[in-house]
């Protein structure tokens, strides 16, 4: 019995699907169907066709991680097709057990085409009468001991690939990366040993090493699959190759959760590539060049999705190399000015004040709201992300560093169409989030349009305050001082005569609704708000309740928000196993409960007497400011990413709230709740203090100099 | 490169004497193209007009990717005739998932695109004009083994064109072109197809200067490239199709057909689908109010689909949307077993593309089968002008449903009503249209011309 395994993208012709089944099955097949489609709304017309079994394939990205969602956007629907169908684990088995595999249209042909360079013994074709053809050859029935005969065994792999590698043939070598071998940690060694012998010749190498990479991804050993593509780039002399597959052993990397093995030496080779054509004045191939190093610097994996990052340590040092690179030089230093200054706010009309962001209103609405409501603002709110042109721009990051080294006017001419009409508009442009946009805004000149930017926390650790013009930037806002210590180190133009005016401003929070009585239990509740992120490191606030427990078994831990995804990173899945790990017992005995995500934080906060901030790395921590103004005894860790620096959390907040480890943490806790007059009278400080400075009755006032008065104090 | 397939000259040939004509015949048996005959009755007659032919043309397993191969063509073809199968191959009908490079399997209609965007750098003609290297090559290559006096390359495809340029450029060989429905008349859209100035153009312009005669297979064509090139008028050649005297069925001793009657349709599947169902519906509403029909069956024979959609595709989806009406389809037909198919059935249906311009080789089979032929084609087609005055022709009326329906009916009455006399009266009407005459004056008239270039004939430049 020959199995078949049809894949279709989209619903096939049923009449010649049908003959062409029983064509196959007269011939001894077992025919299947996979299919990308619904089936449910044909499937008792697909059953008509004689296929021994349909399978659904997952028609989405529901429950992949935003990694995989937007790889999938950058794909065509072939790809996108493989990247849904490779991580159905049913659809994996009957692709295993195919002897042909058949793809019934274009957008199956490539997940058919990945199948076969898995599954060596299986035909691969495409459309039905080549299948039927292929049956009649015998081509596709060869049966199942065919693969086990044509493929070297892991022993022999193992045990002389230095050697027997030379020998192979090329389509012996590729079957021998199948997933059964690199199940097998003695072959996955023996090919990282292979594709990093010193004789083996160039033009072998980086295929045999992609080759076994895709083996040992697919054979779930990611880490395996970094190091074997560090090692042929090690051994490889071309720059332009070796750059590749270092960039390639860093993604691959990533499952594994921690930084990247090859990421330094991936960025100093992209660099140097990009320095190379520049000098060759090849200004398309260094932007292209730039465009692979920058963000691998400022990978997420090393810098968001951790608990340490170089750049927090030692932003001049971490960045030398970026800095030293004369490519990065011309993009960064690209300060082209404006032809004329913002014009004073006008007189005679209301201001005309556009807001902007990407796809992140979260810290907009109390800002919105009060313009909307002034008869002296004219308001309009602009999401880009909303936007299909503005945020394809927003997002071209290779066409915004060809702009900056004049290897393409594109980008200019397209931003000019797109966003001009805005600027034509608006007295003032706030733009919130110092990220794609801004890069974007500052293509162009900003004409008389005053332009105001707000950088949280978050894009200090990405490249794109490098790509913003800020001699187009009026105004930079920072919500804290250790933000703007930490942009001012690395990025050039801020440091420099282009820089725009700086300025600190809290964050916009109504902090009056907090003011709520707490539950008598309060007292020896500790509040987590947000965790989300693994910045938020809720395992330190487990070890500051350990701490307190160990003096009262009274404390537990109320946690409000969802943790973090174990989908969104490798990290993210490491620290969230960890965490329930801890969570697991804790939860069996009282000391912690998890409240989920809460549109109604106030409440919550009623439970809660002690507000921690666990965080790594925070701007200014938000629900602190809340849990403060609720009367709960704030208990900050000193940040690690900002601890080392003048400013951090001890100048954010009141020095005595701030405190170096769990130990102190739970000294300030037992401290302060020890009787209830010291608890109360503490929170009540906490909270005068946070409504007097960061309250929006406070706040607003330099919202309007900013954004209303060219920013003027009144 | 030339040793892929090279079927070798009898013992008994080439024969002292004897000119070398060079046939780039692409397409040439036991390819189960449409122009397959015409190139293989070509070749047959330049060989009995003394010429000892070498036939170039692509290897066998090319064509399974497209239309397929009918090994019964080769039998027919003149056994001094050599063949010569060059290892070329279109790419973009593979199928083979595994000789796919990644590009492709992740953007299959991109990466052909980008295929035939290449092509075209070689040559303007965007499937085969990547083609032009190897055949230039390759007809080189045999003029070295063996001087050609001629070179004779029909199109499509129109790279061939190149090949014979290339021998006129180098060698002085001469050259004719059979370009069958021509390259700058469009006859699917009856209009022209490019204007001088194209890089088409330049080249069509460019060859035809200076090839020896220009065949093509019907009036209006000739028509054309008398207007577009008055100096080359006398060169043009009008040299229709025909049909093979065995794919007629024999009709002596038919009588009337009896219902169930059964129409036919044989040929490539090329109309589009908007025009079968408009001759299928005509169909359903012609067994819907002729008795005779009520139970009739309309057989659809022929290839459809290339590549992957070969055997398939939406045409044979919505051919079998209407098998309650009677309709089947059975796919192609050897060419040994046509004329059996012919006298199976009782009346013909003519579904052929185009307008003035277009005749359709099949339109001679039809007329030849002694059968009642129900047209679906354009009223000035040029298959009216070779059916007109055929007795059992029911004339053209468009793709009217009403208007075919009542063809229908008429070709059922027609064969309920047709003994011998009218099916042999029939095969009268088409007689001056066999095949091998046709052919057989073209190669005449192709040696009269070398014959009167003396200068050029057999003079062979080292």
């Amino acid at each position: 019995m020959t199995d078949i395994l049809l894949i279709a993208a989209q619903r096939p012709g049923l009449a010649v699907l049908t003959d062409a089944v029983g064509a196959l099955k007269e011939r001894g097949a077992t025919v299947r169907l996979a299919a990308a489609f619904d089936l449910d709304e044909d499937r008792a017309a697909l059953e008509r066709t004689g296929c021994d079994a349909l399978h659904q394939l997952p028609r989405g990205f529901h429950g992949r991680s935003s990694v995989v969602r937007r790889e999938a956007e950058r794909r065509g629907p072939g790809e996108q097709l493989w990247l849904r169908a490779a991580h159905d684990r049913a659809f994996r088995a009957l692709a295993r057990e195919a002897r042909l595999l058949v793809a019934l249209d274009a957008d199956a042909v490539y997940t058919v085409w990945r199948l076969a360079r898995r599954h060596r013994a299986a035909g691969a074709v495409h459309g039905l009468a080549p299948a039927v053809q292929a049956m009649r050859t015998g081509a596709a029935a060869s049966g199942a001991g065919r693969l086990r005969r044509t493929l070297p065994s892991p022993a022999l792999l193992a045990g002389d690939l230095r050697r027997a590698v030379r020998r192979l043939p090329g389509t012996l070598v590729r079957a021998a990366t199948v997933r059964r071998i690199m199940r097998h940690p003695a072959g996955a060694r023996a090919w990282r040993t292979a594709v990093a012998l010193p004789g083996l010749p160039a033009r072998w190498r980086a295929p045999l090493a992609r080759s076994a990479a895709e083996g040992m991804t697919w054979a779930g050993r990611p880490g395996g699959a970094a190091l074997t593509l560090l090692g042929a780039a090690r051994r490889t002399a071309a720059p332009e190759l070796r750059a590749a597959l270092l960039r390639e052993s860093a993604f691959a990397d990533l499952p594994t959760g921690r930084p990247p093995r090859a990421l330094d030496e991936a960025v100093t080779a992209w660099l140097g590539l990009a320095d190379r054509r520049l000098a060759d004045g090849d200004r398309v191939e260094a932007a292209t060049a730039l465009h692979h190093a920058l963000p691998l610097a400022f990978h997420r994996s090393v810098h968001i999705d951790q608990l340490t990052s170089p750049l927090a340590e030692d932003p001049a040092a971490y960045t030398r190399r970026l800095r030293d690179c004369r490519t990065f030089q011309a993009v960064t230093g690209t300060a082209r000015g404006r032809a004329q200054q913002a014009a004073p706010p006008p007189a005679d009309r209301p201001v005309r004040l556009l807001v902007l962001t990407n796809g992140n209103a979260n810290f907009l609405g109390l800002v919105l709201r009060h313009y909307a409501d002034r008869p002296d603002v004219e308001l309009r709110f602009l999401d880009v992300a909303e936007h299909k042109e503005l945020a394809r721009l927003a997002r071209s990051h290779w066409r915004i560093i060809a702009d900056r080294l004049d290897a393409r006017t594109w980008y200019r001419e397209h931003t000019e169409k797109h966003l001009r009409p805005y600027l034509d508009w608006a007295d003032t442009v706030f733009v919130d989030w110092c990220t794609g946009p801004v890069a974007m805004l500052t293509t162009i000149d900003p004409g008389t349009t005053r332009i105001v930017v707000r950088l949280h926390s978050y894009e200090a650790f990405t490249q794109w305050p490098l790509l913003a013009d800020f001699s187009r930037v009026d105004e930079l806002l920072f919500v804290a001082a250790h933000v703007r210590d930490l942009c001012t180190a690395y990025v050039p133009q801020l440091a420099g005569p282009s820089a725009p005016r700086m300025r600190l401003m809290h964050n916009a929070a109504d902090l009056s609704s907090f003011e709520r009585p707490k539950s008598p239990d309060a007292r020896f509740t500790l509040g987590l708000v947000g965790l989300v992120q693994i910045a938020k490191d809720p395992l330190w606030a487990l070890d500051v309740l350990d701490r307190v427990r160990a003096h009262d078994e009274r404390y537990r831990l109320l946690l409000v928000g969802d943790p973090m995804s174990p989908l969104t990173s490798g990290a993210a899945r490491n620290y969230r196993a960890a965490l329930e790990e801890r969570l697991a017992p804790l939860e069996r005995a009282g000391a912690v409960e998890r409240r989920g995500q809460t549109d109604d934080v106030p409440a919550a906060l009623t439970d809660i007497g002690v507000i921690l901030s666990s965080s790594v790395r925070e701007g200014c921590h938000l629900a602190v400011l809340e849990g403060a103004a609720s009367g709960a005894v704030p208990v900050v860790r000193d940040w690690p990413f900002a601890a080392g620096g003048v400013n951090g959390a001890r100048t954010v907040y009141p020095e005595e709230w701030v405190v170096p480890d769990p130990d102190a943490a739970a000294e300030r806790i037992l401290r302060l709740t020890s009787d209830v007059d010291r608890w109360q009278a503490a929170g009540a400080a906490a909270a005068k203090h946070a409504l007097s400075t960061w309250d929006w009755s406070v706040v607003w006032k330099d919202f309007d100099a900013a954004l209303l008065r060219g920013g003027q104090l009144s | 490169m030339l040793a892929s397939r090279t079927m070798p000259a009898p013992s008994d040939g080439p024969g002292r004497g004897r000119r070398h004509l060079l046939h780039v015949a692409i397409g040439f048996p036991p390819a189960a193209k449409s122009s397959t005959y015409r190139l293989r009755e070509t070749a047959n007659q330049m060989c009995a007009a003394g010429w000892d032919v070498t036939v170039v043309t692509i290897a066998r397993e090319s064509w399974e990717l497209e239309s397929g191969i009918d090994p019964s063509l080769l039998d027919g073809v003149d056994p001094r005739v050599r063949i010569v199968e060059l290892p070329l191959r279109r790419a973009d009908l593979e199928t083979d998932i595994r000789r796919f490079p990644e590009a492709r399997a992740a953007d299959p209609v991109g990466w052909v695109k980008k295929w035939r965007a290449r092509n075209q750098e070689s040559f303007p003609e965007p499937v085969f004009g990547g083609w032009r290297p190897a055949l230039e090559r390759a007809v080189l290559a045999l003029h070295r083994a063996r001087p050609v006096d001629l070179t004779l390359v029909t199109c499509t495809p129109y790279v061939t064109l190149s090949a014979a340029w290339t021998l006129w450029q180098q060698h002085r060989v001469p050259y004719a072109v059979d370009f069958r429905d021509g390259w700058s008349v469009d006859v699917v859209r009856s209009r022209t197809a490019f204007g001088p100035d194209s890089p088409e153009g330049r080249w069509e312009r460019k060859v035809l200067d200076e090839a020896l005669s220009l065949w093509v297979v019907n009036d209006p064509i000739a028509e054309h490239y008398r207007t577009r090139y008055p100096h080359l008028a006398d060169r043009v050649t009008v040299v229709r199709n025909g049909y093979d005297a065995d794919s007629t069925p024999d009709v002596t001793g038919r009588g009337a057909a009896k219902a169930p009657l059964t129409f036919g349709y044989l040929g490539m599947l090329s109309s589009t689908a908007g025009e079968w169902r408009a001759l299928l519906d005509a169909w359903r509403l012609a067994r819907s109010t002729e008795p005779l029909l009520a139970d009739a069956r309309f057989e659809v024979r022929g290839h459809s689909g290339f590549g992957a959609d070969r055997g398939g595709g939406p045409k044979v989806e919505l051919l079998r949307r209407y098998e309650d009406a009677g309709v089947h389809f059975g796919g192609p037909v050897h060419k040994a077993e046509v004329a059996g198919v012919y006298a199976r059935w009782d009346a013909l249906v003519l579904l052929v593309l185009g307008g003035r311009y277009m005749t359709s080789g099949k339109v001679y089979e039809y007329a030849a089968a002694g059968l009642p032929i129900v047209s679906a084609h354009a009223v000035d087609h040029d298959a009216s002008r070779v059916l007109a005055g055929h007795p059992l022709w029911t004339g053209a009326c468009g793709l009217d449903r009403d208007g075919l329906a009542a063809a229908f009916a008429h070709a059922a009455r027609l064969a309920v009503a047709s003994g011998p006399a009218e099916r042999l009266a029939a095969q009268a009407h088409a007689r001056r249209y066999a095949r091998s005459a046709l052919l057989a004056a073209g190669a005449r008239d192709l040696t009269a011309r070398m014959d009167r270039t003396p200068l050029l004939a057999g003079g062979h430049t080292p």
